[in-house]
C-alpha cells in the first residue's frame, strides 16, 4: 500500500537540470507521510493489546500460581523470635528515623548498612504466618535486618484446616486416646498418614448426617406445620381439617425428635471416635498445638516435596477448588456452588432468551411488513443491548420479585408468608432479568443470520410449493442454525459475566442449598444462588480479610475469564464456519 | 398442513411482537414507579364529631396509630378521651386533682406541659413547683378470652366495641384487639423552683432526662436528672442537678421555652418575637448565645414555637399567618458564644389566617398547622412545601392539631368539637425541586445538593439532592472518555490502514474479546491492584501521560532517519515492533522522571503537595499546562517556522529533512516545557493554585484509577466499531487517494476520516453510552462518596453504583426506593438517547458510504 516517491538510485545520479524537482517532491514525501502521527496511532493500537495481554497476563500468573505450594521459611529475628511461614511479597520502603532509634544497636547498624548499600531503601518481606487462633495475625510484615537465621526446616508442616485457616508447625507426637504413641517426625507422619483418610471419611459422614438427614426431617416437620397454617388460612381453626392436620403435625414432630435423637447419636459416635486421634505440632513460638485429625483438609511438608509432591499438591487444590464448597467465609475452599449456580442461571437463562429472541428476529425478518416501524423496532432493539446492566437489575427486582413473586406467593404459597418464596431474588428471576438484557444479541444475531441466507433459497423452495412456514422450517432455519448458536453462546457468555443486575436480583454471598438437589421437585427457582463474578466482588470487598481472600479471588478471576474466553472463542470458531458455509453457498 | 402454517405464522407474529412489548415494558414499568413520586399529597375534606363544650383551653391532643380515639388535656388538668368517629365520650379523668376533681391528696394543679416532638413522652409542671415525667398516650393489647368482655364477643370484622373505656376492634387477622389511653405519671422531680411552674421544656435520652423551665417567681431553671431505680424496692427516684439561668429581659414573662435535642441550648421566645437563646453546655456557667426577633412583621404576635422531630428546628407562627422554620446551624464566623446561630431556613407563609397550633410529625419534617378560621394545613418543612389545605367547619378556631404517627390522619381539637382530616401525604420528600434543586438540611448552614438515603437514627432526614450522583456518573465518563476515546480512536486509524493485514484479524479479535471480559474483573483489579500500585509511584502515574507520547514521537522522528528504502521495507511488522519497543521505554522514563519531577516541583512528597500543606502551584499548573503549551509550540512550529522552512527545504536531502525534524522535535519538546514553566511561574505568582479543584487530597480509589480502568470497557468498543467503520469506507476512494499520489497518512486524513467521520462519532457515543452505565468498575474502584468536586484524586459515586449500592436495602414502595427507580429511569434515559442518536448518524454513515 505504501506507494514510494523516491527514485531509483539511478535516477538521482541523471543529469542537474530535473534534479530541484526531483528532490522537491522527495522531501514533500518525507513530511507527508506523518510518521510522527502513524507511531501515535500504532503506539495506542500496541498500548491497547499490552493493556489486555497486561491483564490477562497478571490473573493468569496469579490465579495459577496460587495453588502452587511454596516453601516453608523459617525466620529467627534479633529479639529472640521466631516465625514460620510462606513469604507471600517482598517489598521494600523508606524507614523513617525514629523507627531506626528505637532498634537495639546491633539491628540499626545492620539497618543503616543496608540502608546506604541500598541507597536509602530497606527491604522486607511479608510472611504468611497464620495460626489464627494463636497470633490473631494472618500476615506479618518483617524487615530484612531484624533476621538473624534464615532455614527451610525439613519437617515443616502446611495445615490446611476446615477452620481458623492454615497453619504451619513442625510434627511432634502423635496421640491416640490421650496417650503419645510416636514423637519422631517421619513415624508421627506416618502415623498420621494410617488415620487422616478414616477421620475425613467420618468427618465426611458426619456433614452428611447434619446437612442431609436433619435437613430431611426438618423438611418434613416444615411441611407438616405449612400444611396446618394452610388448613388454617382455608377453614379457620375450628375445622376438621385443621385439626387433622394439626395431629399429623404433632405426630410429625414426635417423630422428627425421634430421628433427632438418633442421628445426634450417630453424630456423636462418630465424634467420639474421630476425637481419639490427634497430632501435636509445635509453632515457631515452641507452643504446642494438638489438632483433631478430621478438621485437616490437607497437610504436606513442603519443605520435603519434589516437582513431582508439589505438582500433586498443586492440583488437588485445583480438584478442591473446583468440586468443593467454600469455607472460611469463602476464602479457602472451593467455589463448587458459584460454578454450578452460574451454570443453572445462564442455562435457565438460555432456555428463555433463545426461543424468544428467534420468535422475535423471524417476526422482524420474515413476518412484519418491512417499514419505518419495524425499522424503528430494530433500532430500540439495538439501543436496548446499550442500556447499563443495572437498569435491568432493578426492573428485575421491582417486576419479577416484587410484583410477580409477590403475587405467586399470595396465591401458592400463602401459608409460608410472610416469608418470602418467590418475592425475593432467586435463580429464575435472575435468569429472567439476564434474558432480558441478553435478548437484544440473540435477536440481532439471529436477524444476521437470517439476512445472510440468499433469497435464491427461499424462492427456490416457494417455487417447489413449500409454504413460508416450511421453508423456513427446512430451509433458513437450519441456515441460520449456526449464527443462531452464536448469538445463543454470546448471550451466555454475557450472562456468565455480568454481576450488576445479579446483586439486585438473586445473587448471594453464600447459598446454603444449590438451586437443582435431589429433593422433591428437585428444581427450585425460586432459591438465591451463588455466581462466579458476584464471587469475586464478594471476596474482593466484603470479606474482613480480604488480604487472605486474594489469592482465591485471582482464582476466581481466572476461571471466569476462562469460561468467558472459551466461550467467546467458541462463538468466533462458528461464526468462521458460518461464514465459509455461505460462501460456498453463493458460488 | 394450512393449520401449521396459520399456526407458525400466528405464533411467530405473536411471539415476536410480544418479546418487542415486553422489552417496551421495562421502560413502562420503571415510569410506572416512579411516577407516584410526584404526585401530590391528599387531604380530604374535615370529619367532625361533635363533644361536650370543652370548660377550658385545650392544651394538647393526642390520637391513637388506628385513628379511633382522642384524648384532650385541658388546661384545667382534666383528660377527655372520646371516639373518634362519633364522638362519644369514653373516659372524663382528674389525673392531677386541682379544681376540677378536688378529691386528690394534694392542693395543687397542673400549670405546664411540654410533649416531646418524637411522641407520648410529656413532662408536666405543677403550681407547687414540682416536675413529673410521664407518658400521655394509648395502650394496644391483645386481650386473652378472659379478658372479653361480652359486648366484644363476636364482632364481625371492622366492628367497634366499647367497654369501659376500651375500644375493642376485631383486626383483619381475625384477633381482637383493644385500644386503650394510657396516663403515666412518673415520681417527682424536687427542683429549686418554690414557686409555680408556668413553661416547661424537656428532652431525654435512655439514662438521663433534661429539664428546663420558667417559674412564677420569675426564675429559669435548668435541671439535669438521672433516673435511678431502687434494686430492693423496685422505686423509681430521680437524681437531679439543678441550675439557673439569668433572666435578663425585664419586660414581660416569656410566652414559649424550649430546649433543643441535645439539652445544650435553651429558646426562651416572647409574643412580640423576641427569642433569647442561651448556651448551656456548661449549665453552671449559662450565657447568652444570640438574642433576636424572629417575627418579620412588627405588627405580628408570636402564636406558636414548637420544635418538630429532633427538637432542632422550630416552628414559628404568628397571628398573621406567618409560618417559618428556623433552625441552628454551624456557621463560619457566627456571632454567638458556641458558633451556631438560628437561621430562618424556611419561610413555609408569609401571611393568612392565624396560625393557632402546630402538629409535628414523629418521624419526618411533616407538619399540621391549625389556623384560626377552623382550616388545616398540611407542609413539607424541608423542601419548603405546602402540601394539601383543608377548610374546618366554619366559626371555631382550632386550638390543638396534632399528626396521626402514621401520617394518615390530622386531628383537631375546637371547644366544641373533633375534627379529623383524612390524609395522605404520599412522597412528600420528593419533588423535582427537592431532588435537583439545591435544599436546606436541617443543621446546614445553606441550602445544598445532598445525597444521603439512609442512617442508623430514627431522627435522621433523607437527602435526595440527585446532582452528586449526576455529577459522579459525569464525572467518571469524563475521564473515562478523555483516556479512552484518542486510544480507540487513533488505534483504529492504525488498524484500518496501517496495519499489516495477516496482522488486523488477530489483533481486532483480541481487543473484540476485550470487550467480552466481565466488568467485575476490571473492577477487582483496579481497586486491589492497580489503584494500590499507582499510590506508590503517583508522580510516575502522571509524567507518563507525557513520557508515552514523549517516547513515541522521539521514536518517530529517530525512525526518519533511516534511509527510504529501507524504511519501505520496513513498514510492516518491523515497524510495530519498534513501536511496542519504544512503549516500555517510554514508561521507564516516566518511572525516571517522576521522582526528579516530585524532587523539583511537588516538595518532594507528592501526597503532601496534594495535601496542600508544602510547595508552590508551579508543579501543579505544569501538569495542567503541558498540553496547552505543546500545542502553543505546535502552533507555533505550523505557522512560523513550516512556512519558512518550506521555503528552503525544497533544496534538502531526505535525511537533512529527517535531522531537521528531529531537531525541530526536541526543541519544540524544550520549548513546550518552558512555555509550560512560564505560564505556571506566572499563575502561581498571581496567585491561583490548581489544588482545591482539579487536584486535592489523594484518595486511593479516584477517577484517575477509573478513567484508566474503564478504558478496558470502553476501549474495545469504540475501538471496533470505529475500525467498522474506517473500514467500510469504499477502497476506490482510498485506492483513488493513493494513485493521485498522497501519502497513506495524507490519505487517511484527508480522505478515509472525513468520510467515516459520522461512523466514527457513533462509535464514540456508544462507547459514551457504555461509560455513563458502567456499575461494578465504579461501585469497586471509587470510594462511592457523593461529593461534587472534579478533584482527579478523589472518587465519586455514580448513579449506577449508588442503585447497586442502595437498592438491595430500599423497603419497597418508599421514597427511597422510588428515588433509586428515578436513578434507573435517568440512565435508562441517557443511554437510550445516546445511543438512538449513535444508531441514526451510523444509518445515515452508512447510506452515504453505500452512495459513494
Amino acid at each position: 500500500m505504501t506507494i514510494t516517491a523516491d527514485p531509483p538510485p539511478a535516477a538521482q545520479a541523471a543529469g542537474t537540470p530535473k534534479r530541484p524537482r526531483k528532490k522537491a517532491l522527495r522531501t514533500t514525501s518525507l513530511f507527508a507521510h506523518g510518521e510522527p502521527m502513524v507511531w501515535l496511532t500504532g503506539g495506542s493500537l500496541v498500548l491497547a493489546v499490552f493493556m489486555i495481554a497486561g491483564l490477562l497476563g497478571l490473573v493468569l500468573w496469579q490465579g495459577g500460581s496460587t495453588f502452587w505450594p511454596g516453601a516453608i521459611l523459617h525466620v529467627e529475628l534479633a529479639d529472640g523470635s521466631a516465625y514460620l511461614g510462606e513469604v507471600a511479597s517482598k517489598s521494600s520502603f523508606a524507614p523513617e528515623e525514629s523507627r531506626l532509634e528505637a532498634l537495639s544497636d546491633e539491628v540499626a547498624e545492620r539497618a543503616r548498612t543496608e540502608l546506604e548499600a541500598n541507597g536509602g531503601l530497606v527491604d522486607r518481606f511479608q510472611l504468611r504466618t497464620e495460626n489464627f487462633e494463636l497470633t490473631n495475625v494472618h500476615y506479618r510484615w518483617i524487615e530484612d535486618y531484624h533476621v538473624l537465621d534464615r532455614s527451610l526446616p525439613e519437617w515443616a508442616l502446611l495445615v490446611e484446616r476446615n477452620t481458623w485457616g492454615r497453619f504451619y508447625g513442625t510434627p511432634v507426637a502423635f496421640r491416640l486416646d490421650g496417650a503419645t504413641i510416636a514423637t519422631e517426625p517421619d513415624e508421627v507422619w506416618s502415623r498420621f498418614q494410617e488415620h487422616h483418610d478414616k477421620a475425613r471419611a467420618r468427618y465426611h459422614a458426619r456433614q452428611s448426617l447434619e446437612t442431609h438427614e436433619i435437613g430431611a426431617v426438618n423438611r418434613t416437620l416444615e411441611d407438616a406445620r405449612l400444611h396446618m397454617r394452610a388448613a388454617e388460612l382455608a377453614e379457620g381453626r375450628d375445622s376438621e381439617r385443621w385439626r387433622r392436620a394439626e395431629a399429623a403435625y404433632r405426630a410429625a414432630e414426635e417423630e422428627a425428635n425421634g430421628a433427632f435423637t438418633r442421628i445426634r447419636r450417630e453424630i456423636d459416635a462418630l465424634n467420639t471416635e474421630n476425637g481419639r486421634y490427634e497430632l501435636v505440632l509445635e509453632t515457631s513460638d515452641g507452643v504446642e498445638k494438638a489438632l483433631a485429625l478430621d478438621e485437616v483438609v490437607r497437610i504436606f511438608p513442603a519443605n520435603q516435596l519434589g516437582f513431582g509432591g508439589k505438582l500433586s499438591v498443586y492440583l488437588s487444590r485445583w480438584w478442591e477448588f473446583l468440586t468443593a464448597d467454600p469455607r472460611e467465609a469463602n476464602a479457602e475452599g472451593g467455589v463448587f456452588p458459584a460454578i454450578f449456580g452460574t451454570i443453572a442461571m445462564t442455562l435457565l437463562m438460555s432456555l428463555v432468551v433463545v426461543p424468544f429472541g428467534v420468535l422475535a428476529a423471524l417476526y422482524l425478518r420474515e413476518y412484519a411488513k418491512q417499514g419505518t416501524i419495524v425499522s424503528i423496532v430494530r433500532i430500540a432493539v439495538n439501543n436496548l443491548a446499550g442500556v447499563p446492566s443495572i437498569v435491568f437489575g432493578v426492573f428485575g427486582l421491582g417486576f419479577f420479585c416484587y410484583v410477580i413473586g409477590s403475587s405467586i406467593d399470595e396465591v401458592f404459597f400463602s401459608a409460608k408468608l410472610p416469608n418470602p418464596t418467590f418475592g425475593k431474588g432467586g435463580v429464575l428471576w435472575a435468569a429472567l432479568t439476564l434474558a432480558l438484557l441478553t435478548l437484544p444479541v440473540v435477536i440481532v444475531a439471529t436477524e444476521e443470520a437470517l439476512s445472510a441466507v440468499p433469497n435464491s433459497m427461499r424462492e427456490g423452495s416457494y417455487a417447489c410449493g413449500a409454504t413460508k412456514w416450511q421453508t423456513i422450517r427446512r430451509i433458513v432455519l437450519p441456515r441460520a442454525a449456526p449464527g443462531i448458536m452464536t448469538g445463543m453462546i454470546l448471550a451466555i457468555a454475557r450472562g456468565a459475566g455480568e454481576v450488576a443486575p445479579l446483586m439486585l436480583v438473586g445473587a448471594v454471598k453464600l447459598a446454603p442449598e444449590l438451586p437443582v438437589d435431589g429433593v422433591v421437585p428437585f428444581l427450585h427457582p425460586e432459591r438465591s444462588f451463588m455466581h462466579l463474578g458476584f464471587h469475586i466482588f464478594d471476596l474482593g470487598f466484603q470479606s474482613q480479610n480480604s488480604e487472605a481472600a486474594k489469592p482465591m479471588v485471582y482464582t476466581t478471576t481466572l476461571l471466569l475469564i476462562a469460561i468467558v474466553v472459551l466461550l467467546n472463542l467458541v462463538a468466533v470458531w462458528i461464526r468462521g464456519r458460518l461464514r465459509r458455509r455461505f460462501q460456498s453457498v453463493h458460488i | 398442513m394450512r393449520f401449521a402454517e396459520f399456526a407458525s405464522r400466528y405464533l411467530i407474529t405473536i411471539g415476536g411482537i410480544g418479546t418487542i412489548l415486553a422489552v417496551a415494558m421495562i421502560f413502562l414499568f420503571l415510569v410506572g414507579v416512579v411516577v407516584p413520586l410526584f404526585r401530590g399529597a391528599s387531604m380530604d375534606g374535615a370529619e367532625e364529631a361533635e363533644i361536650e363544650r370543652l370548660a377550658s383551653e385545650p392544651l394538647h391532643v393526642a390520637v391513637d396509630e388506628y385513628k379511633s380515639m382522642a384524648a384532650i388535656l385541658l388546661r384545667d388538668g382534666t383528660v377527655r378521651v372520646h371516639r373518634l368517629d362519633t364522638g362519644e365520650e369514653l373516659q372524663r379523668l382528674q389525673p392531677f386533682g386541682g379544681a376540677g376533681g378536688g378529691a386528690g391528696a394534694d392542693e395543687r394543679t397542673l400549670t405546664a406541659l411540654s410533649v416531646s416532638p418524637e411522641g407520648d413522652d410529656v413532662a408536666f409542671g405543677f403550681s407547687d413547683g414540682k416536675l413529673h415525667l410521664g407518658r400521655f398516650g394509648f395502650t394496644s393489647a391483645f386481650p386473652t378470652d378472659e379478658e372479653t368482655p361480652d359486648v366484644a364477643r363476636d364482632l364481625g370484622p371492622g366492628a367497634i366495641a366499647v367497654h369501659a373505656g376500651k375500644i375493642y376492634v376485631l383486626t383483619t387477622e381475625g384477633k381482637l384487639r383493644s385500644q386503650s389511653f394510657t396516663l403515666e405519671i412518673g415520681a417527682p422531680i424536687e427542683s429549686q423552683a418554690n414557686a409555680a411552674i408556668r413553661l416547661i421544656a424537656h428532652t431525654s435520652d435512655d439514662a438521663t432526662a433534661v429539664l428546663a423551665g420558667f417559674t412564677d417567681a420569675g426564675r429559669i431553671f435548668y435541671t439535669k436528672t438521672r433516673e435511678r431505680t431502687n434494686l430492693l424496692t423496685g422505686k423509681t427516684t430521680y437524681a437531679s442537678d439543678d441550675y439557673e439561668l439569668p433572666l435578663r429581659s425585664e419586660d414581660a414573662a416569656p410566652a414559649f421555652l424550649h430546649l433543643n435535642g441535645g439539652g445544650d441550648s435553651v429558646f426562651l421566645a416572647w409574643a412580640n418575637g423576641k427569642v433569647v437563646r442561651y448556651d448551656v453546655r456548661d449549665p453552671s456557667a449559662p450565657l447568652v448565645a444570640e438574642e433576636l426577633d424572629i417575627l418579620a412583621d412588627p405588627a405580628a404576635e408570636l402564636t406558636v414555637f414548637e420544635p418538630m422531630l429532633g427538637q432542632a428546628t422550630f416552628i414559628v407562627g404568628d397571628s398573621r399567618g406567618g409560618l417559618r422554620a428556623w433552625f441552628t446551624a454551624r456557621v463560619d464566623g457566627a456571632p454567638t458564644t458556641d458558633g451556631v446561630q438560628l437561621l430562618l431556613a424556611h419561610e413555609l407563609a408569609t401571611e393568612g389566617s392565624a396560625v393557632t397550633s402546630i402538629g409535628a410529625s414523629p418521624r419526618t419534617r411533616l407538619i399540621a398547622s391549625g389556623h384560626a378560621d377552623g382550616g388545616a394545613r398540611l407542609w413539607h418543612v424541608t423542601t419548603n412545601r405546602l402540601l394539601a389545605t383543608s377548610p374546618g367547619p366554619e366559626g371555631e378556631p382550632i386550638e390543638a392539631i396534632v399528626l396521626v404517627a402514621k401520617e394518615d390522619g390530622v386531628v383537631a381539637a375546637t371547644r366544641v368539637g373533633l375534627l379529623h382530616w383524612a390524609i395522605d401525604p404520599r412522597y412528600p420528600e420528593a419533588s423535582l425541586a427537592a431532588l435537583f434543586r439545591p435544599v436546606w438540611y436541617e443543621g446546614f448552614p445553606a441550602p445544598t445538593h445532598t445525597w444521603q438515603a439512609e442512617s442508623g437514627t430514627d431522627e435522621f432526614e433523607p437527602k435526595l439532592g440527585f446532582l452528586p450522583l449526576v455529577f459522579g456518573t459525569i464525572k467518571a465518563t469524563f475521564y473515562s472518555m478523555l483516556f479512552g476515546t484518542p486510544l480507540a480512536l487513533l488505534a483504529a486509524v492504525f488498524t484500518s490502514e496501517f496495519l499489516d493485514r495477516r496482522l488486523r484479524i488477530p489483533i481486532k479479535s483480541s481487543i473484540e474479546m476485550m470487550a467480552s471480559l466481565p466488568s467485575v474483573v476490571l473492577g477487582f483489579l483496579a481497586a486491589l491492584v492497580i489503584a494500590p500500585f499507582a499510590q506508590r509511584i503517583i508522580p510516575a502515574t502522571l509524567a507518563v501521560f507525557v513520557t508515552l507520547p514523549f517516547a513515541l514521537l522521539l521514536g518517530a522522528y529517530l525512525w526518519q532517519l533511516m534511509p527510504s528504502n529501507r524504511a519501505v521495507r520496513w513498514a510492516g511488522w518491523q515497524r510495530l515492533v519498534s513501536i511496542g519497543v519504544t512503549l516500555p521505554i517510554g514508561v521507564a522514563l516516566a518511572l525516571w522522571v517522576g521522582p526528579v519531577m516530585e524532587r523539583l516541583f511537588f516538595a518532594g512528597d507528592m501526597r503532601l503537595w496534594l495535601d496542600g500543606q508544602i510547595g508552590t502551584a508551579t508543579g501543579g499548573w505544569m501538569l495542567l499546562l503541558i498540553p496547552l503549551s505543546a500545542l502553543l509550540a505546535l502552533g507555533f512550529g505550523v505557522r512560523v517556522l513550516a512556512p519558512f522552512v518550506r521555503r528552503r527545504s525544497s533544496a534538502w536531502t531526505r535525511s537533512q529533512c529527517a535531522r531537521y525534524d528531529l531537531a525541530k522535535f526536541l526543541i519544540g519538546s524544550l520549548l513546550t516545557v518552558a512555555i509550560a514553566l512560564a505560564l505556571s511561574a506566572g499563575l502561581d505568582v498571581a496567585g491561583f493554585d490548581p489544588r482545591g479543584s482539579v487536584f486535592d487530597t489523594y484518595v486511593q480509589r479516584n477517577a484517575l484509577i477509573v478513567g484508566f480502568v474503564m478504558g478496558f470497557a470502553v476501549i474495545p468498543i469504540i475501538y471496533t466499531l470505529a475500525e467498522d467503520a474506517l473500514t467500510s469506507v469504499p477502497e476506490h476512494l482510498r485506492l483513488a487517494s493513493l494513485g493521485a499520489g498522497a501519502t497513506p497518512w495524507q490519505t487517511a486524513v484527508r480522505i478515509i476520516i472525513p468520510t467515516a467521520m459520522s461512523g466514527l462519532f457513533s462509535a464514540v457515543m456508544i462507547g459514551l453510552g457504555r461509560a455513563v452505565g458502567e456499575t461494578m468498575i465504579v461501585l469497586m474502584a471509587t470510594g462511592n462518596t457523593p461529593v461534587m468536586e472534579w478533584n482527579v484524586f478523589n472518587g465519586f459515586r455514580t448513579l449506577s453504583a449508588n442503585i447497586a449500592v442502595e437498592l438491595p436495602e430500599a423497603v419497597q414502595g418508599s421514597t427511597h426506593y422510588r428515588a433509586l427507580f428515578l436513578a434507573a429511569l435517568v440512565l435508562f434515559a441517557m443511554t437510550f438517547v445516546l445511543n438512538t442518536v449513535a444508531e441514526i448518524v451510523r444509518l445515515r454513515f452508512r447510506k452515504r458510504a453505500y452512495q459513494l
